[in-house]
């Protein structure tokens, strides 16, 4: 414990150079403005702006991307609070509440809860992130391949059957990432899969390319087809985004409970921010005072969501940095950030790359506070970029997607699958499949081929490793568990609804 | 014919859930086929895509079924039980088209024309018949996004058929 806070200390000297914090202050700027933005969550708001971050030197586009992070969750809530359009399901409850908050002429609240909730939320989390990490990188490095790949089969099974409506439908997208993900010269023998003779595949396929088109692209193909393009109804905001006393009252408890309830879940693949700010809504709904206020505006629907949705976020990085592995499809592209300067997470980082790993956690705290004191006074600004014209707008992530595809390898290759892939996004939309066992499935799955054959060599070709040994046993019991679990949930509902 | 009870929307799901299926089938073949380089490890690097080719072709073949039970998949932003917004193909297929060009021009004719052409048709898709308007804002973002890139962020764009024009950007 006492050695994470002096790295810390280290950490903060790293991040508080005039350069690197004029780079976090850039990020905080740009994650707000492109997170504002409706229709950009925060995955593809770093992956638009991750060719940009990978100009300057590692440390320094590693705080960039802490304060984008932090930036474009920040201005996800802005938007589903003026706009009524989530751009990921972690705002979708924020939308709920806040929507309704800032049409009863409540913007400012709404937005001053929002706001400091994810301050206190982000900043006790990212507390626990930095001794978390560390300690869960010592247990990590005891964990065998044939652990490793229990803990990534189970990431698959959470992120593929919590997610959504349909389980079916999760490991539809699960199965498709991991075939994107087989493509390109098999890691140790160098055979090549799905390659068709085409010499730019033999990298694979790039993920950001993945996760840029199916969230850009796919979403500007099926809100064409819908031809349904909403209406920028951006609520009008009178007086300032700041909070009376009462709503401090009322706002605190649910700030602290979401944080609770956020950072946990993130830790554990419990697949994704949905889970935990749907869970916190109905606490602060259970224990409200003044529950005929939800669903009509309750400053507590919008404080405690928020607050687990920015703690979960920070949770989630907990296993991207410590195990190397991604459970959203922000901790996503914040992996790819790292792979992209040849940085892999996991639990050596801790000890091979110190002053990267420890700067980045420094610079979260950095980014939260100057999100803090920049967006509340900048709230006019932000407000403005509501206003751009559905049709301006869409072609301009569009075009920009298509930039930030190419630019990352100057390739024309990775273009066109970026046209393919935004078809299939179309597709997974039109048939509510769900998107982020895709990009699960395409970054884990050649770890898990990875894991499982280390594994398979240590055994020389015995597979009951597999499963042998303590840890891997755990894993799969609890792995069990979450799929019994909801088949006698639904049913004991179906046995009730008969009755 | 059990086809006939399901709805059109039911019938392209159907015929999503196939391709799915094929998808499986045709990584097992792709594979069958792979060149196996001399000297392979205990695991054969067929191992892993056989497994991938048959969770793929399963969960596919779970889809039809569960399809043909008449459950369907929730567009995207609608709740369940919505009725279904039917595709709109034209503008659909004006936005990919928009994309498509992008992706063609930008080698052969550089990136201010690739990217005004697919600002342009993006925001036509989108609704919009301002067309000389669009035009000059198209030209304008894809200027701006040019230079920026280029000399501001020293990341290279294909300058087409302005090669030359603007020094070594």
């Amino acid at each position: 414990m006492g050695n994470s806070f002096a790295m810390l200390m280290d950490g903060f000297q790293t991040a508080f150079t005039p350069t690197n914090l004029m780079f976090g202050l850039l990020g905080t700027f740009l994650g707000t403005l492109v997170g504002v933005l409706p229709g950009i969550g925060p995955a593809l708001a770093i992956g638009l702006l991750l060719p940009i971050c990978l100009t300057v030197n590692p440390t320094s586009a590693l705080i960039m991307f802490a304060a984008i992070y932090y930036g474009a969750m920040y201005g996800g809530s802005t938007t589903s609070i003026l706009l009524n359009t989530p751009g990921e399901s972690g705002s979708v409850i924020t939308a709920l509440e806040g929507n309704k908050m800032a049409k009863a002429g409540r913007a400012g609240a709404a937005l001053a809860t929002a706001a400091i909730g994810s301050f206190v939320a982000g900043t006790i989390a990212t507390l626990l992130l930095a001794f978390g990490a560390p300690a869960m990188a010592d247990i990590a490095l005891t964990i065998q391949p044939a652990g490793y790949l229990s803990l990534i089969i189970l990431a698959f099974t959470t992120v593929g059957t919590l997610l959504g409506a349909s389980r079916v439908r999760g490991l539809v997208a699960l199965s498709v990432g991991l075939v994107i993900g087989l493509v390109g010269a098999d890691l140790q023998s160098g055979a090549l899969r799905l390659t068709f003779g085409n010499m730019a595949a033999i990298d694979g396929i790039e993920t950001v390319t993945v996760i840029v088109a199916i969230f850009a692209l796919g979403e500007a193909l099926y809100l064409a087809s819908r031809h349904q393009f909403f209406n920028t109804e951006v609520i009008k905001m009178d007086g300032k985004a700041w909070m009376t006393k009462e709503d401090f009252k009322r706002s605190w408890k649910p700030w602290l409970r979401g944080t609770a309830i956020g950072f946990p879940l993130g830790v554990i693949p419990a697949g994704g921010s949905e889970v935990p700010t749907f869970l916190s809504y109905g606490v602060e709904k259970a224990l409200s005072k003044n529950k005929d206020e939800f669903g009509k505006g309750a400053i507590e629907g919008v404080a405690g969501p928020e607050a687990a949705n920015n703690a979960n976020a920070a949770g989630v990085l907990v296993p991207m940095l410590a195990l190397g592995l991604p459970t959203s499809a922000t901790a996503a592209v914040v992996l790819v950030a790292f792979q992209s300067f040849n940085i892999q997470p996991g639990p050596m980082l801790f000890q091979t790359n110190p002053e990267i790993v420890w700067g980045l956690i420094a610079s979260l705290f950095i980014g939260n506070t100057l999100l803090l004191v920049l967006n509340l006074p900048l709230i006019r600004f932000w407000v403005l970029l509501l206003k751009i014209p559905t049709h301006y707008l869409y072609a301009g992530i569009t075009t920009f997607a298509l930039l930030g595809a190419y630019a990352l390898n100057n390739s024309t290759f990775d273009l066109q699958v970026a046209l393919v892939i935004g078809v299939l996004g179309f597709l997974f939309r039109r048939f509510g499949v769900p998107i982020t066992p895709l990009i699960i499935g395409a970054i884990l799955g050649p770890l898990a081929e990875l894991q499982f054959k280390r594994a398979l060599q240590i055994s020389q070709g015995d597979w009951h490793i597999l499963i042998a040994g303590g840890f891997p046993k755990f894993i799969y019991s609890l792995l069990l568990l979450v799929i019994i679990a909801p088949l006698v949930w639904n049913f004991k509902k179906k046995f009730a609804n008969k009755k | 014919m059990i086809l006939d009870k399901v709805t059109k929307h039911g019938k392209s799901e159907l015929a999503f859930a196939g391709s799915l299926f094929l998808l499986g089938i045709f990584v097992a073949w792709d594979t069958s086929k792979m060149d196996i380089p001399q000297g392979s490890s205990i695991v054969s690097p067929q191992t892993f895509p056989y497994m991938v080719a048959a969770f793929t072709s399963l969960v596919g073949l779970v889809l039809i079924l569960d399809v043909l039970r008449g459950n369907h998949g929730t567009p995207d932003g609608d709740e369940p039980g919505d009725p279904l917004i039917p595709v709109n193909y034209e503008t659909l297929l004006i936005v990919a088209a928009a994309i498509g060009l992008h992706v063609i021009l930008l080698e052969t004719a550089g990136y201010i024309i690739a990217a005004t052409t697919c600002f342009l048709g993006v925001a036509y898709g989108f609704g919009s018949r301002k067309i000389l308007k669009d035009f000059f804002v198209s030209l304008a973002f894809a200027i701006i996004v040019y230079f920026s890139f280029t000399k501001g962020l020293n990341i290279n764009l294909p300058s087409g058929v302005f090669e030359g024009m603007f020094g070594n950007g």
